[in-house]
C-alpha cells in the first residue's frame, strides 16, 4: 500500500511515524519538495524553515527508535500564518514594516506546544497585511492562489494556511480568526477549520489585530486532526491575558461519540438571505444529513456585524497608531486607509459597540437554551477570482472585500466556537458551512463534524496538484 | 404624445454631456461657453452664483480659475422628452482644497435651430453631505493624534470613517438597557 504524506491526514501520518512504517524525515522531505515544486503556482509560503523541519523530524525519529513516545502528532508537518513567532525568523504579519523587526527570540506558545506533541514546523505562510483582509492579495508578498483554481483567491486573511493544507503542503496549518480569517479560507479552499471559543487557545507570540476578538485555530483535511491540534495547543498560558486558566477537556477522545443528545438547527433570517445559491445549497446538504429541520434566529445580526466592525477598526487602528505615524506610506494600500480611519474612531462609538456586544452575548445565550449546534453559510460566495471587485448579494452588486465576512463576522463578536465544514457539491467550487456552538462546546461541534465526515457529507480532499507517492516500508 | 427616451435623442445628448464633461475637466472655457444656448434666456445657477443670459454665463466662465481634474461622475441619468428636448442629471465628486465634495448637476438640453443641442438651463449644487463634517473631524483628530493624513489617503480614510459612522449610528440608536455598563467585562 502506498502512503503519500501529501494526501495523508495528520492522524494517518502520526500512525505511520509512531510505528516506524515511515520516518518523519521522509514525510518532511516529501512535503518540502512539494512546497518547492508548487511555489510558483500557489505562493503559499513566505518562509520555509527546512533546516528546522528536518531537525524536528530527526528528533521524532530518534524517539521512535528509542522506543519512547514521540507524541500524538509525531512527524505531522504543519505551517503557521506568518504572524506567529518562530524562533530566529522575523514575524512579518503580512507587512513590509515588520520586516525591520529583529527575529523572534522564541516560538509562539502554540508552536512550542505543537512541537512538544511531535509535530514538525515547515515554516510560515502568507496572509493579508496585519490580518485586515479576506482575500490574501498581499501587496508585499503577492497573492496566494487557490489550489482548487489558481485564478481564484485562497481567501484571507489566513490564505496561506488554507492554500497549503488544500494543496497537501502539510497536514495542518495554524491561522487566526478575528472576523472570519479561518472560516473564509476554509470555505474558499474547501477544507476543515476550527475557530475555537475566544480565550480557549493561547495567542501568545501571535502578532495581534483586535484584542477583543482575536482567536487562533487549526486548518486540516480531517476532523481528527482539528481535535489533535486543538488538544496539543490547549491549556492555560499566563502570557495571554484572556487565555482560560483551566485546561479545556480533550476533544479527540470523543469525536466518534455520535450525534446523540446534540440538538442541531439552522440559522434563519439574515443567515438564510443573500449570497450565491451554492452556499445555501451547502447548508441544505448538511442540514439534511443531520436531520436538522428547526430554524432559529439570532436577534439583530446586522447590528452584531456592525459592532464587530466598529470594534475591529477602533482596536486595529489603535494598535497600529505608531506605525501609521511613522510609516503610513509603507502599509499595503488595501489596509492603510482603514487602519488610519480606525485610529480616528471616537470613543463613544467604540464603547457603544462593546455595550452592544455584552447585550448580544446574553441574547445569543438565550438561543442556545433550545439548540446546541447551528448551521449557517460561512461565506456569501465560493472563491472569487483574484481580480474580482464585486459580489452579488440579495440582487445587489456590492464591493467584494468588505462583504466576504457577512456571515462570519456577527458570530465572532461574542467569541462563539465554529467549525468550518467543507462541502464539495458536484460541479461546484467548494464552500464551507459554519457549525456554531455555545461558548466552550468545541466537543459537540467536532462530534457533529466527524459524523458529517464519516457520512461523506463533508470532506476535504487534497486539490489535484500531482502528488508523488512515497512507498511505505 | 410625448415620446420618452427616443434612442437617437439619448445617444446624441449623451455624447454632448460626455463632451461637456471633458471640457469641464480640461477647463476649456471656449468649449464650455459654446455648449450654452446663445440667448438672454439661458440661465445657469452655479453653487454660488445666479447667471442670467449667455453673456453673464460667459463672463463668469472666463473669469473663473478652477481645477476640476479630479471631478468624477458618480451617477448619470438622461431623460429624453420628445425629439427636441432632454434633461441630464448627474451626481459627481470633486476635490476642493484637498477635500472630497459631492455635488449634483441638472441641465436642460434643447435642439436649437441652426445650432443643434444646447444647454438652455442649468443648476449645480454641492450636497450638504456628512462627508464634510467627517472631513473636518478627521483632519482635527489626526492632527491631535499626530497622525499624517496625506492628500492621497484622505478620501479613503474619510470613506471608511463614513462607513464606521453609519454603523455606529445604528448601534447608538439601538435601545440597549440602561444598565448595560459602559465598559463591560467580557468573557464568552
Amino acid at each position: 500500500m502506498s502512503f503519500d504524506p501529501r494526501t495523508a491526514t495528520g492522524l494517518e501520518i502520526a500512525a505511520h511515524v509512531r510505528t516506524g512504517r515511515v520516518s518523519a524525515r521522509e514525510v518532511v522531505a516529501t512535503i518540502l519538495a512539494a512546497i518547492e515544486e508548487t511555489h510558483d503556482r500557489l505562493n503559499a509560503f513566505t518562509t520555509v524553515t527546512a533546516g528546522r523541519a528536518l531537525g524536528e523530524a530527526d528528533a521524532v525519529d530518534a524517539l521512535v527508535r528509542a522506543g519512547r513516545d514521540p507524541g500524538p502528532l509525531a512527524g505531522v508537518p504543519y505551517s503557521v500564518k506568518n504572524l506567529f513567532d518562530l524562533a530566529g525568523v522575523v514575524t512579518i504579519a503580512g507587512s513590509k514594516i515588520n520586516r525591520d523587526d529583529p527575529p523572534a527570540a522564541r516560538d509562539a506558545t502554540c508552536v512550542q506546544r505543537l512541537r512538544a506533541a511531535g509535530a514538525v514546523c515547515l515554516g510560515a505562510v502568507n496572509m493579508g497585511e496585519y490580518a485586515y483582509d479576506f482575500v490574501t492579495l498581499n501587496a508585499h508578498d503577492g497573492p496566494t492562489r487557490n489550489p482548487r483554481d489558481p485564478a481564484r483567491s485562497a481567501g484571507g486573511s489566513s490564505g496561506g494556511s488554507g492554500a497549503s493544507v488544500a494543496a497537501g503542503l502539510g497536514a495542518l496549518s495554524v491561522g487566526t480568526d478575528t472576523n472570519g480569517s479561518i472560516r473564509v479560507p476554509s470555505s474558499f479552499c474547501g477544507i476543515w477549520g476550527l475557530k475555537p471559543t475566544y480565550g480557549r487557545l493561547s495567542r501568545a507570540g501571535a502578532f495581534p489585530f483586535v484584542d477583543s476578538l482575536d482567536t487562533i485555530g487549526p486548518f486540516a483535511r480531517g476532523v481528527a486532526d482539528l481535535a489533535l491540534a486543538f488538544d496539543a495547543m490547549a491549556g492555560p498560558d499566563p502570557l495571554d491575558p484572556v487565555c482560560a486558566a483551566t485546561r479545556p477537556p480533550s476533544l479527540y477522545p470523543t469525536i466518534d461519540d455520535g450525534l446523540a443528545g446534540i440538538r442541531v438547527g439552522r440559522l434563519g433570517g439574515y443567515f438564510a438571505t443573500g449570497g450565491a445559491p451554492v452556499v445555501h445549497a451547502a447548508v441544505d446538504h448538511v442540514a439534511a444529513a443531520l436531520g436538522a429541520t428547526r430554524t432559529l434566529e439570532f436577534p439583530e445580526p446586522a447590528l452584531a456585524r456592525a459592532a464587530a466592525y466598529v470594534i475591529t477598526t477602533a482596536e486595529g487602528g489603535a494598535l497600529h497608531r505608531e506605525r501609521l505615524r511613522r510609516r503610513a506610506g509603507d502599509f499595503d494600500p488595501a489596509t492603510r486607509d482603514r487602519f488610519l480611519a480606525g485610529a480616528l474612531t471616537p470613543a463613544a462609538w467604540y464603547l457603544q459597540a462593546q455595550r452592544f456586544r455584552a447585550w448580544w452575548r446574553e441574547a445569543v445565550a438565550t438561543v442556545f437554551r433550545d439548540v446546541d449546534v447551528l448551521i449557517a453559510p460561512a461565506t456569501p460566495i465560493a472563491a472569487p477570482y483574484a481580480d474580482q471587485q464585486t459580489l452579488t448579494f440579495a440582487g445587489r452588486e456590492l464591493p467584494l472585500r468588505p462583504n466576504i465576512g457577512v456571515f462570519t463576522q456577527p458570530v465572532t463578536l461574542v467569541g462563539l466556537p465554529v467549525v468550518a465544514a467543507p462541502v464539495h457539491l458536484p460541479g461546484e467550487l467548494p464552500v464551507a458551512v459554519q457549525l456554531i456552538g455555545a461558548p466552550g462546546t468545541e466537543g459537540a461541534l467536532l462530534r457533529v463534524a466527524r459524523s458529517l465526515e464519516v457520512a461523506g457529507t463533508c470532506r476535504a480532499p487534497v486539490a489535484e496538484m500531482l502528488p508523488s507517492p512515497v512507498p511505505a516500508r | 404624445m410625448l415620446e420618452i427616451n427616443l434612442p437617437e435623442v439619448v445617444a446624441e445628448v449623451t455624447a454632448c454631456c460626455e463632451a461637456y464633461e471633458r471640457a469641464l475637466v480640461a477647463n476649456d472655457v471656449a468649449a464650455l461657453q459654446d455648449f450654452f444656448w446663445d440667448s438672454p434666456q439661458a440661465i445657469r445657477y452655479g453653487v454660488g452664483e445666479q447667471l442670467y443670459g449667455a453673456g453673464a454665463i460667459s463672463a463668469f466662465r472666463s473669469a473663473r480659475v478652477i481645477n476640476f481634474s479630479a471631478r468624477e461622475v458618480v451617477r448619470f441619468e438622461l431623460l429624453g422628452l420628445g425629439r427636441d428636448c432632454a434633461v441630464s442629471m448627474l451626481e459627481f465628486t470633486v476635490v476642493v482644497d484637498g477635500r472630497v465634495r459631492r455635488g449634483r448637476q441638472t441641465q436642460v438640453w434643447a435642439r436649437i435651430d441652426g445650432a443643434g443641442w444646447r444647454i438652455t438651463s442649468a443648476h449645480v449644487s454641492h450636497a450638504a453631505s456628512p462627508d464634510d463634517t467627517l472631513d473636518r473631524f478627521a483632519e482635527s483628530a489626526a492632527a491631535t493624534l499626530g497622525l499624517p493624513l496625506a492628500a492621497g489617503h484622505r478620501p479613503g480614510v474619510i470613506a471608511h470613517l463614513g462607513v464606521t459612522a453609519a454603523l455606529a449610528g445604528q448601534l447608538l440608536d439601538f435601545p440597549l438597557p440602561a444598565a448595560t455598563e459602559i465598559a463591560p467585562v467580557f468573557t464568552p
